[in-house]
């Protein structure tokens, strides 16, 4: 009897503290979402402005939604991390130095009024997931999609936002829009190609040759969801740090995704 | 019964001067009381060592008092005392009865009308009495005095009822006649605004008293009467305008009524009201949408009760110049948040807001949205007053105050103070404890005492609830309904932050509280200051209300539109015309004044300004202001509006060859209203006329004293004449009652 209750005792204790490192981040044996584990900086529980938040889907082509690994965690959390020391350094907002992971399927969203999605080429949402992200654009959240190449992945990635967006075109971004100016002026843009680059000697992926910066605008001419198709800026951000990554590529993937989030916070 | 006992009326008592007749002079009246007095008490001492060894308590003492009084009483008399009184001259004087003629005169209380009532009480021996002894001159008044002949000469038809003015002219007109005294015959509806002190004290100089004949209920027993409705004279288009109204009734206590606006027929808003107490004034408000820009007559009526005696005193009538103007609001923001850019949505919105921001996006960098030109702001922040004083509202978010300069701080402080703008203070890290603003000269502004610490700002989640000020309030009304705007606040999503802005400043507004659970404090702040308003609004994290409510939900949209419309509304441009009153009743003249100054908003004195008018049925002209010896940059002059209607006027004020700024404003003139209004009698008023003067209030059943009272007085040709005191009935009451006391109670005593 006594056996038992210090096992139940044992076990409840375990259950708690695998609760708190779960809530904490704290455990590299609960990573196992992470595609690319990051060092938890000492201020990840700061109370900011601005929390990055990662868009988690359910994928084509990994199937479960809680699988393994889904490919909405592609280069998570390293990207995330290292792009925010840059957000920190390079504007005034007030930044939490670690992510947030959110989903479409509580209303946790919506604290978050901007979220990243990354390889969108392979999500597939629910309806129930589209209605949620629709009403989320609505009300004012703002999308980044990034690192989805080529024709098929397009495809896919139409698929799901036809089911957030049945009546609002996919257009690309006018050089004068302001998303490309809010700080930095960004009128050279060019294909920033991911770590596969390496390996393959290509800027690009797939057919997906040219690099094309698209939105989904609102009526009062507001991009809601944009999208950067052809490029990986994920990627970028997260090789940032690594000698033989070019440091013209990750410098405008970081000036990219600045200029996203402070027009997402000004528009 | 007191002319029994005194021999004459309280008038004369009142106004006479005492005296003794006696040659004897009055030293000795006081000498001989002390010696008698001292002569008594030396005879009941020794009466009293001779009898008890002088051990007799209090009872000799009463009886000496009673001896001595007696004794006083008796030499008094004397000493012959008298009263002098100035007395009208007979068949020299003339009294002026001044009757109402107005239409609330034609009111029928009890099988008559008010003018039957006067004229009964007249006819049954008053006005003969009168003409035996004096002229009697009859007048009737209503908005002017007009002598008559005859009572039936009164018609109880004149739309207005101006007691002051008819008793200035009875005064002017004594001048040449020897008025001795005059009669006022009326209900005291007056709807000029009251007898003024100045009228008042003419009267008082001229030593002619006015007596007053008060006619008509003093209370109505079932009806219902608006008193006022108060709205702004200016508003924006599509703003949600508010109507204060106040109302009092009697006999429907508890029960339900309707308040409507409406504006040409259409109803605007109604509203559903339970009455509150009999003769309790209670006061309502209601919110409406101001729609499109033009003059706004509005109509504001509480719907007739079952029964009323009155309806036509339920409503009012309001005009509203509702501009077309687009207001411009500059936000000068210290870091990119998301409270900017809802808030900037919000804004969008409103197409009679104009948000200018100034964002700093990085340690040197700013971000401009909703320049005019790409040179607008281009240095960032203003430093110069034509700049800043261009807009007419000022948001100063997350920026600590260092960021400014000292002159630009002042710059802000006279953009308040001298220009009249509106300056909103928001929450965050680096704003106001926490951003320094404490011991800067923004200080002043702020609503609220600021905390003397850092570490104010907390990102945590806080709800909002509404204060009574805030229930009142247009800024805070998400609802028409007052119940169900409440209910809508308690149901918002909470706060993404909060900050901690201390005690507000007297004469501030709390609207909003936040609620932590443990302790409410100041949220949203109002208050005046200078020429214009500041608010605090203690938060960086409204922007939870739109995002975690249906994106049909305009809630965040409502509050900020209304927040920054107050915020900018009332701020003047460089010319502003003005009438206290923009619907003025049954008179002509209509004061205008304008208020000039330049571009950085000095006033200015020597500029010529013109008002052009133009009225009903084509009638206008043209007027130049003359600028005030008393207040620099103000110019004043008066309009006479001779036709009942609608006037426009637009003034241009010009300095040499430039002109500095135009304004217009609607104004009406209507005749008749004010007569259905304040029906029960005034005796208040008719009351304090007849004591102000040295008159005396009657009752139509008490008039016929008049004839016996009205003599005295020091108007006209008098003589003044002294009366005899010692033989009133009332002194050898007090003799008996003196001598009898002692006798009982020397009786019941024993012997003393």
């Amino acid at each position: 009897m006594r056996v038992r209750l210090l096992q139940t005792a044992v076990l409840l204790l375990l259950g708690a503290a695998f609760l708190w490192a779960w809530q904490r981040r704290g455990l590299p044996f609960l990573s196992f979402e992470e595609d690319n584990p990051a060092p938890i900086p000492p201020d990840a529980g700061e109370k900011t402005e601005f929390y990055f938040a990662r868009l988690r889907y359910p994928s084509v082509r990994y199937g479960g939604y809680w699988g393994f690994r889904g490919a909405w965690s592609t280069d998570y959390p390293k990207a995330d991390r290292q792009f925010l020391q840059g957000v920190r350094r390079l504007t005034r907002i007030h930044v939490r130095s670690v992510e947030e992971v959110v989903d479409l399927d509580t209303d946790e969203i919506f604290n978050y009024p901007w979220v990243y999605a990354v390889e969108v080429g392979h999500w597939n949402l629910s309806d129930a997931q589209a209605a949620k992200l629709r009403e989320y654009l609505l009300r004012g959240g703002f999308l980044m999609v990034d690192d989805f190449h080529g024709t098929w992945e397009w495809d896919i990635f139409m698929a799901s936002l036809n089911r957030v967006f049945p009546d609002r075109p996919v257009v690309d971004v006018p050089d004068k829009d302001a998303i490309f100016h809010v700080l930095y002026d960004l009128d050279e843009r060019f294909q920033v190609p991911g770590i596969i680059m390496f390996s393959t000697g290509l800027t690009y992926e797939q057919d997906g040759i040219h690099p094309a910066w698209k939105a989904v605008y609102d009526d009062r001419g507001r991009i809601m969801v944009a999208i950067c198709h052809n490029m990986d800026l994920g990627d970028a951000w997260e090789w940032a740090d690594l000698p033989q990554y070019p440091e013209r590529y990750a410098s405008l993937a970081y000036r990219i995704g600045i200029n996203y989030i402070i027009y997402a916070m000004t528009h | 019964m007191f002319e029994f006992l005194f021999k004459y009326p309280p008038t004369v008592f009142a106004r006479g001067d005492y005296v003794f007749l006696s040659p004897w002079p009055v030293w000795w009246l006081g000498a001989l009381l002390t010696l008698v007095s001292v002569l008594l008490a030396g005879t009941i001492l020794h009466r009293l060592r001779r009898s008890s060894g002088g051990k007799a308590g209090w009872r000799p003492v009463v009886i000496w008092l009673l001896q001595s009084a007696l004794a006083a009483l008796l030499l008094l008399l004397l000493w012959r005392p008298a009263v002098s009184v100035a007395t009208l001259k007979p068949q020299q004087n003339v009294v002026a009865v001044l009757i109402d003629d107005s239409r609330s005169m034609s009111v029928r209380e009890n099988g008559r009308t008010r003018r039957e009532e006067v004229v009964a009480a007249l006819n049954s021996g008053t006005l003969a009495a009168l003409r035996e002894k004096f002229q009697v001159r009859l007048y009737r008044f209503g908005r002017d005095l007009e002598r008559i002949e005859r009572l039936d000469q009164l018609t109880a038809s004149i739309p207005a009822t101006h007691i002051g003015a008819a008793l200035k002219q009875i005064v002017t007109e004594s001048s040449g006649v020897p008025i001795g005294a005059v009669l006022l015959a009326s209900d005291g509806s007056d709807n000029s605004g009251g007898v003024d002190l100045e009228t008042l004290s003419e009267i008082r100089r001229s030593r002619i008293p006015v007596h007053t004949l008060g006619v008509g209920r003093e209370r109505m027993e079932r009806d219902l009467e608006l008193v006022d409705a108060v709205l702004p004279a200016r508003t924006l288009a599509d703003s949600r305008l508010s109507a204060q109204v106040t109302f009092r009734q009697r006999g429907y206590a508890g029960q339900k009524a309707q308040l409507v606006v409406k504006e040409a027929g259409k109803i605007l808003a109604s509203q559903q009201l339970t009455l509150g107490r009999d003769g309790v004034p209670q006061t309502e408000v209601v919110a409406f949408n101001a729609g499109v820009a033009g003059a706004k007559d509005l109509e504001i009526a509480i719907s007739p009760l079952e029964g009323e005696e009155n309806p036509l005193n339920n409503a009012v009538t309001r005009l509203v110049n509702v501009e077309p103007s687009r207001r411009r609001i500059l936000y000068m923001e210290g870091e990119p948040r998301w409270e900017m850019k809802f808030l900037r949505r919000a804004a969008e919105e409103d197409r009679n807001l104009e948000l200018v921001s100034i964002l700093r996006t990085t340690q040197n960098k700013i971000y401009r949205q909703g320049i005019a030109d790409p040179k607008e702001l281009e240095a960032g922040f203003p430093s110069r007053p034509e700049e800043l004083f261009a807009f007419h509202g000022l948001i100063l978010g997350a920026v600590e105050v260092s960021y400014f300069t000292p002159a630009q701080q002042e710059l802000i402080r006279q953009f308040v103070d001298r220009r009249g703008g509106g300056l909103l203070f928001l929450g965050g890290r680096t704003a106001l404890a926490d951003g320094g603003y404490g011991a800067s000269v923004l200080a002043e502004l702020l609503p609220v005492t600021l905390p003397a610490r850092k570490g104010t700002f907390h990102r945590d989640r806080a709800a909002v609830e509404l204060t009574p000020q805030g229930r009142d309030s247009l800024i805070c009304r998400l609802e028409d309904d007052p119940d169900r705007n409440v209910q809508r606040w308690k149901k918002l999503p909470a706060l993404a932050d909060y900050q901690e802005v201390g005690a507000p400043k007297a004469g501030a507004v709390v609207l909003a509280e936040w609620n932590s659970g443990r302790q409410r404090l100041p949220l949203l702040v109002t208050q005046n200051y200078g020429r214009g308003r500041t608010a605090v609004f203690a938060t960086g994290g409204s922007w939870r209300w739109q995002m975690l409510q249906d994106h049909t939900d305009r809630t965040h949209e409502m509050f900020w539109q209304q927040l920054l419309r107050w915020l900018a509304t009332d701020s003047p441009g460089p010319v502003r015309l003005s009438t206290p009153h923009p619907v003025i009743s049954d008179t002509a003249r209509v004061p205008l004044r304008v208020e000039a100054r330049d571009k950085s908003f000095a006033p200015v004195s020597d500029a010529t300004v013109v008002a052009h008018v133009s009225g009903p049925g084509g009638v206008g002209g043209e007027i130049e202001l003359a600028p005030s010896s008393l207040e620099p940059g103000v110019y004043s002059g008066e309009w006479l509006a001779e036709k009942p209607g609608t006037y426009l006027a637009e003034v241009a004020v010009r300095r040499g060859s430039e002109e500095l700024g135009r304004d217009t404003l609607v104004f009406r003139r209507e005749d008749g209203m004010a007569e259905n209004f304040r029906l029960e009698q005034n005796r208040e008023l008719l009351e304090r006329i007849a004591s102000e003067t040295g008159g005396r209030y009657y009752r139509p059943r008490d008039l016929a004293k008049l004839p016996g009272e009205i003599s005295f007085s020091e108007a006209g040709i008098t003589t003044r004449e002294p009366r005899d005191l010692w033989d009133m009935p009332a002194v050898f009451l007090l003799l008996i009652v003196l001598r009898t006391a002692e006798w009982f109670l020397r009786r019941k005593w024993g012997t003393v």
